[in-house]
């Protein structure tokens, strides 16, 4: 079975998250291949509708669909009628009227990706709305756990950050729980919800998070951007509290636990330099898996146009 | 117009006993009541079948958008879609545009209710100009065109000094306040609970503190100010005790409402971003139902209101964050309450009575109507067998953005007369 779109990982059911990952495997396997491209998606058309600035989703989606064979547009949301106050709607329908196959969607407010799939036939993917869902971070990072841990269940995953603004947090932490990995939440009281979903647990002191005994810390993006108001006194005090210095990466050396982060990195503040150089550091796994999911995510896809 | 209802089980705000009889109304007042009576010639008769004989209910809480919001309603679809659900005069909340905040704005919305409603229109006035919270609004002007209410809602007076200084003011002129209730910083523009839901839709929250902050804040200076406030829209049910609290001490005149929407549903309801669950105060959670009940089944709350808050569907059918707050409520909400609380046996028809038809005319310092000799016909028959189903024909509002959509509910508005007029028929 197919879906029109692909909005939230909470939609998927295991047996499709398990699909798409080992659909995942051969799009890698072709990355090592002079010649990396697939007729797959040969005559089909992809829109990136980008109304956030992004570079490495937005470069891993253009990859993805050109290495299938797509013919890849670019919607320039600065330059076009948007900046001069035109509707979402009345942009998805301009895009229904070019007969686009898929819609690459990243917006700042959560929902957006669904409005936009409930007004065309074109397959529409969210790269990331708000602090809702990034559901392809999530399966990336799945996949990329996966490749550490063939068996997952079991498996601790800590997540470190600002969990109340990240769309990373719910998506990996949704598809790691449908396959029975244990995840936690660290960070500061402010900035990890006490009202969230019962089968994760809370952490905001670094020690008791780590005596949970974590296989893999995954350390999101401390992002002051989305931050209306101060959740917390200084990037300073969060560094020290609960950004990997050196003396916690040395404990997580010894422990050898492996390391994530959805970039991009603020060195100082999640993390520091020697992060960077640590060899069980999976950050550019990360990148090139992203590449390999979002080319089987748009192989499996099915616009609505088509019989 | 001579009309002789007979069968009829007749509710009223004192019993929850329903007394079955006949009624003969001529020239706009009721004239009899009694069992077996018999029809002056040339009256109507029109067989009630058990149906209940109600007072027409009254709204104190409606948004029309008219002037300025054309597009959403009028005064005239408003007021058509007040008696689609068996009620017989609103309360205009002054957030036009322009807002509701001078004689000017008064006066023509009255004319265009003058010319345009079948049904008495009543209006609120703005307590600062434009609802800005800076300046007070022309209260004088307003209240010798009979405005008593004043309100900025749809936002809180941010600045407590001028809401106290406006209460003391204008409470000389036998005027009350009413407030809508959340600090901005705290709530934000999100309408949505902050809790589960907001965590898992990735929307950031707005806490039942925002609101039970000011709740609290405004009852204290119309303590302080010897004014009435009337807290509208309740949404937490400790914003309930709140106001349970002080009444109990009973050293300042406060008065609230709750809406249907917030006795009946969750932010659960939201589910995949449906924006016919958005509306401020947002909704919150079972727990909060529940005490919103007991609290007005115990006379916190001294009056339902809808909060009917059209929107086009253009403007509904945005995302979530972008889409307006509010919803639509008259021409549901007397069936909803029937079907959800009545049948179901949480109240009686005397709640209801004294609840959505009773005490909001009194409020604005109405007589209430009631089904007694010497009354005015003001009335309606609702059939407790039928039932209603709100399609977007149904609807008289120019808006269907309501969480009843398409929803068939027990109940039916078969009859609304007032005066020597049958304003609806089923």
């Amino acid at each position: 079975m197919a879906r029109k779109d692909l909005l939230d990982i909470s939609a998927l059911d295991r047996e499709e998250i398990e699909h798409l990952l080992d659909q995942s495997i051969p799009f890698k396997e072709l990355f090592t291949r002079s010649v990396k491209k697939v007729p797959a998606l040969k005559g089909k058309s992809v829109l990136m509708l980008f109304y956030e600035p992004s570079t490495r989703t937005h470069s891993s989606f253009e990859v993805a669909a050109k290495r299938l064979s797509a013919d890849v547009t670019n919607f320039d949301v600065a330059h076009s009628s948007i900046a001069k106050g035109e509707s979402v709607r009345e942009t998805v329908e301009t895009l229904q009227a070019m007969r686009t196959d898929y819609i690459i969607v990243r917006h700042k407010a959560s929902g957006l990706p669904g409005t936009i799939a409930r007004l065309t036939k074109a397959s529409v993917i969210n790269a990331g709305d708000g602090a809702h869902a990034h559901p392809t971070q999530g399966l990336l990072d799945a996949f990329t756990i996966k490749e550490k841990f063939p068996d997952p269940a079991g498996k601790k995953v800590l997540i470190i950050g600002d969990i109340l603004h990240s769309r990373v947090a719910r998506s990996t932490s949704t598809i790691l729980k449908k396959l029975g990995v244990d995840v936690a939440y660290l960070g500061p009281g402010s900035l990890v919800p006490r009202t969230g979903p019962e089968n994760i647990r809370r952490f905001t002191d670094y020690k008791e998070a780590m005596a949970w005994s974590p296989d893999v810390v995954y350390l999101l993006r401390v992002q002051m951007e989305r931050q209306d108001v101060q959740y917390f006194p200084s990037l300073r005090e969060y560094h020290k509290l609960y950004g990997i210095n050196d003396a916690r990466l040395d404990e997580i050396r010894k422990r050898g636990l492996y390391l994530m982060h959805p970039g991009p990195v603020n060195r100082g503040v999640e993390l520091c330099d020697a992060v960077m150089d640590y060899e069980r550091s999976l950050i550019n796994d990360q990148v090139e898996n992203g590449i390999a999911v979002r080319m089987a995510v748009l192989y499996w896809l099915k616009p609505g146009g088509e019989s | 117009m001579t009309l002789l209802i007979t069968n009829a089980r007749i509710a009223s705000e004192n019993s929850p006993d329903l007394v079955s009889g006949d009624v003969l109304i001529s020239d706009g007042k009721i004239q009899q009541i009694g069992s077996g009576l018999t029809a002056p010639e040339g009256a109507r008769v029109i067989d009630a079948r058990s149906r209940i004989l109600a007072p027409g209910m009254f709204d104190a809480h409606v948004h029309f958008r008219e002037p300025g919001f054309e597009a959403k309603e009028t005064i005239a679809s408003g007021t058509e879609a007040a008696i689609n659900g068996g009620i017989t005069g609103v309360v205009m909340m002054p957030n036009t545009r322009p807002a509701i905040d001078s004689a000017t704005v008064v006066a023509n919305v009255l004319d265009i209710a003058k010319r345009t409603a079948r049904i008495p229109v009543y209006t609120s006035g703005c307590v600062t100009k434009d609802r800005h919270g800076k300046e007070m609004a022309g209260i004088d002007g307003m209240r010798a065109l009979g405005v008593v209410m004043l309100t900025d809602d749809g936002d809180t007076t941010g600045d407590p000094a001028i809401l106290l200084r406006a209460m003391q003011y204008a409470t000389e002129f036998g005027m009350f306040f009413a407030s809508h209730c959340e600090v901005p910083e705290l709530a934000g523009p999100r309408a949505l609970n902050e809790g589960l839901v907001s965590y898992r839709l990735g929307i950031k929250g707005s806490p039942a503190c925002a609101e039970e902050i000011i709740i609290d804040r405004d009852i204290r200076l119309a303590h302080a100010a010897g004014a009435h406030i009337h807290i509208q829209h309740v949404s937490s049910k400790l914003g309930m005790e709140t106001i349970r609290w002080w009444k109990q001490r009973g050293d300042v005149k406060v008065t609230a409402e709750v809406s249907p929407h917030h006795l009946l549903f969750t932010d659960e309801h939201i589910g995949d971003f449906d924006t016919n669950y958005k509306m401020n105060p947002p909704l919150r959670t079972r727990a909060d139902n529940e005490g919103l009940l007991q609290g007005l089944i115990d006379g916190v709350f001294d009056l339902i209101a809808t909060d009917h808050a059209p929107h086009t569907p253009f403007e509904k059918s945005q995302d979530f964050v972008s889409a307006p707050n509010g919803i639509t409520g008259m021409d549901t909400a007397l069936v909803s309450l029937y079907h959800h609380f009545v049948a179901t046996g949480k109240f009686g028809w005397d709640l209801i009575v004294k609840r959505y038809s009773a005490e909001p005319r009194r409020l604005l310092g109405l007589p209430a109507v009631s089904i007694e000799v010497g009354q005015p016909a003001d009335f309606i028959l609702f059939d407790t067998e039928a039932e209603t189903t709100f399609t977007k024909d149904f609807m008289k509002s120019k808006s269907q953005n309501t969480p009843f959509i398409d929803q068939t509910l027990k109940g039916r508005v078969d009859l609304v007369v007032l005066g020597t007029e049958i304003l609806l028929e089923r």
